[in-house]
């Protein structure tokens, strides 16, 4: 825009000589002729003033970014315009003023444009306080670094942390007061970084106020003057010393358990919260020769016996589902392919950290199998113990007979016969005394087995289930060995008086021989059931699908006592026997049948005709 | 690519077997915010058509955030997709829990169970299943496998969803 220009003349200043770009300054006020104080334009009055007092003193006068607000093009307010404004006083030949020349630069959009450098430069000055007070103000040592890493700025938190006076040459100093074993590393990362142009973290001692080193974080970033590298760091150092400390302090604490866990020799392991395993001490891998990886989050269950797999992982789903704990006794398979014992235990842990489960295998192998040993031991002793006294028992029974016969005959031939020495009717006094003797003694003895055995017991009514299920549940460890299924159908006679002792000692007997005598190729399989004859007598069989057993044609040799079918399999060989006799001796009968390979039945009528 | 671990945990003693020419891979992970039915749906389609192509099958389990999977298939095909859904921005805290070689599929169509909003809809919609019908992991897979399936199911639909079964009495 062209500088604007008018010529006033004489003392009211009347306008001269107006250009265009006056006249769109002032105004159409500006009519040559008319002066400026009766048509002021545009003109504020304190200008009209100035121009007064430069024509009476005569010395030009020049006033930079005056503001004059002139009325909008479009009439909507008055818009500010700033222009640099010269008076000029007028001398014609060297005389008195005689005018004013007026000019007008419109200056508006520098004026614009400097006013907004200068709200810019409040509003930094006001955000550089507001930074400073809160770099200040922060816990953490703020600090600029430049290219070269000298230190152009340090919080005053430095000086506090350090103690150092404010004097203090920082960049002398600051290596000096990391700790020696961290210095290399620390002056290394940070010049590696510049290098590099790129931020960095990491952390160091530094020595504090009262000599204590202290761990800090180091974070730092540099600011880039696209597209020149960067020329500054800015970063804060923050004390982590607590944190790190107690970090330290649980792994050591977690090493340690590690290590003692490890060192244990027995299988231990962790699992998460949703019950997979993260964690298998080193035993575990010894013992099972696979790795973590191998094992897997599920893998245990497949070290266990295959028919107990899917009952463990039942038990361990429900355990995760309840938080209940786990334990079970399972064989699981050792790295050379061997079933040993072991008790799985696991037990969940609830604190902050959430749920976990902790769990161990025990070797109980070996007090398993002692156990099953003297298990097995005990059984046979308490069996032979029984059937000795049984035994004894019918034994004294059954030489009751012959010694009645033998008085019989003792008194027939005392009776008949003659003795003429004096001499003899000692000796006949003496067998007397010893047949008495004999008599009491065995009556004694049966006596003494019978109160032990209930054998005089009165008979009573007796339900055969209960007394075959009671029978069975202490034949539960053979029954179990042998896999056996044991049917019971007691529907066609469910009762039967009898003596309880016997009945049991009978059925005793006839399970143990048929799970005893089980063929090892099949599992077993017994059947044992009652009905009645035609006669309306009660009848019990036993039927098993064991080794059979061949049968001569006297069937009694089978009930002899120490008759033993299968030599290779233990027992005192007096069971049948024994079952034979207390039922003859209830007026029963007994028979078998049997084919080899296949099975054998025995069947019991109680009562003969 | 065939994945060459011929070491393979079996009942009764660790034997070798053929190369297997699948993989089953299981996951957790937790959504990025909660899926609508709406979603649902529309993940179980897109399941069911990208994974038809490509012949992999699998089961998707999810319940308030939670996800977890199961899929399986060729290796050359599993990997890269585990990659592409681990990088999927729908969830983040992908937990891979098994990638192993497996005898056969157990998952022949896909599935999905989830507690959907609006139950009305879903029951009649294919392949789909709520959390209470599920039925049992299929005897397909290994008892630790399928104790893996089950354990994921509790940990994504809690206790309530686990079939209840009497406790059996340790073994003696």
């Amino acid at each position: 825009m062209p500088a604007g220009v008018a010529t006033l003349q004489g003392p009211e200043l009347r306008y001269g000589f107006v250009n265009d770009a006056m006249r769109a300054v002032i105004g159409d006020a500006a009519q040559e002729g008319r002066s400026v104080a009766e048509s002021p334009g545009l003109i504020p009055a304190d200008l009209l003033e100035v121009m007064q007092q430069v024509y009476e003193s005569g010395r030009p006068f020049v006033a930079k970014a005056y503001r004059i607000p002139t009325p909008a093009a479009t009439g909507s307010g008055a818009a500010i315009r700033y222009f640099d404004v010269a008076l000029e006083p007028v001398r014609e030949g060297g005389g008195p003023v005689s005018g004013l020349l007026l000019f007008a630069v419109d200056v508006t959009e520098q004026e614009e444009t400097r006013q907004r450098a200068h709200e810019l430069a409040i509003e930094t000055r006001r955000l550089d306080t507001r930074l400073r007070v809160l770099t200040e103000t922060v816990p953490q040592i703020t600090f600029t670094m430049d290219a070269a890493g000298k230190l152009e700025y340090v919080s005053p938190q430095w000086y506090y942390f350090t103690g150092q006076p404010p004097t203090a040459d920082l960049n002398a100093i600051w290596p000096l007061l990391i700790h020696p074993d961290d210095r290399l590393r620390v002056l290394y990362q940070s010049d590696a970084a510049r290098a590099a142009g790129t931020g960095w973290s990491f952390e160091y001692r530094m020595r504090r106020h009262d000599g204590q080193y202290r761990w800090l974080l180091s974070r730092a970033l540099p600011e880039l003057h696209a597209p020149d590298q960067p020329v500054f760091w800015h970063g804060a150092l923050t004390e982590v010393h607590d944190q790190r400390e107690l970090a330290e302090a649980l792994r050591r604490g977690e090493a340690e358990l590690r290590f003692l866990a490890d060192s244990i020799p027995e299988l231990i392991w962790t699992a998460t919260s949703e019950g997979f395993i993260d964690y298998y001490n080193q035993f575990t891998g010894e013992y099972t020769g696979l790795t973590r990886d191998e094992l897997g989050p599920t893998g245990w269950i497949n070290l266990l016996e295959p028919t107990e797999q899917a009952g463990a992982a039942r038990r361990w789903v429900q355990s995760i589902a309840s938080g209940e704990p786990y334990e079970g006794l399972f064989r699981m398979r050792r790295h050379d392919g061997r079933y040993r014992w072991h008790i799985i235990r696991a037990r969940q842990l609830a604190d902050t950290r959430g749920p976990r489960w902790f769990g161990a295998c025990t070797d109980v192998d070996d007090q398993h199998r002692l156990r099953e040993v003297l298990q097995t031991q005990y059984d046979e002793l308490a069996r032979t113990n029984r059937d000795l006294d049984t035994f004894v028992y019918t034994a004294s029974h059954d030489l009751k007979q012959p010694l009645l016969n033998l008085r019989g005959l003792f008194d027939e031939l005392r009776r008949t016969a003659r003795f003429e020495d004096p001499q003899e009717a000692e000796i006949q006094d003496m067998v007397d005394g010893a047949l008495a003797q004999l008599d009491t003694t065995l009556q004694e003895l049966a006596a003494t087995v019978q109160e032990q055995r209930g054998l005089s017991a009165p008979t009573e009514p007796l339900d055969l289930r209960s007394v075959a299920e009671e029978v069975l549940l202490g034949l539960r460890a053979q029954v179990q060995e042998a896999n056996a299924t044991v049917e019971l159908n007691f529907e066609a006679a469910p009762t039967l008086t009898y003596g309880r002792a016997n009945l049991r000692s009978i059925l005793h007997n006839l399970l143990s021989n048929a799970l005893k005598f089980a063929d090892p190729e099949r599992p077993a399989a017994v059947q044992v059931y009652s009905r009645l004859d035609e006669g309306g007598r009660p009848i019990l069989s036993v039927a098993d699908n064991g080794l059979g057993m061949v049968l001569l044609e006297n069937q009694a040799t089978v009930f002899q006592p120490f008759a033993r079918q299968h030599p290779h399999i233990g027992g005192a060989g007096v069971g049948m026997y024994l079952v034979q006799r207390i039922i003859t001796s209830r007026g029963g009968r007994l028979e078998v049948a049997s084919t080899v390979g296949q099975g054998t039945t025995f069947t019991i009528h109680w009562l003969e005709e | 690519m065939v994945v060459l671990r011929l070491r393979s945990i079996s009942p009764g003693g660790v034997s070798t077997v053929p190369l297997f020419s699948m993989i089953h891979i299981v996951y957790m992970s937790r959504a990025v915010r909660p899926l609508s039915d709406q979603d649902l749906q529309l993940l179980l389609d897109q399941c069911r058509q990208d994974n038809a192509q490509r012949n992999v099958t699998g089961v998707l389990f999810y319940s308030h955030g939670n996800i977890a999977q199961l899929i399986e298939g060729e290796p050359a095909i599993l990997e890269p997709l585990f990659d592409k859904i681990s990088r999927d921005g729908r969830h983040s805290h992908v937990v891979k829990l098994v990638d192993k070689p497996i005898a056969t599929r157990s998952f022949s169509d896909w599935s999905m169970a989830f507690h959907p909003l609006e139950p009305a809809g879903f029951e009649a919609l294919e392949g789909f299943l709520l959390p209470g019908n599920l039925p049992a992991s299929p005897s397909t897979l290994t008892i630790a496998d399928a104790m893996m399936v089950d354990l994921v199911r509790l940990a994504v639909f809690g206790p309530d969803a686990v079939p209840t079964e009497p406790a059996e009495p340790v073994h003696a």
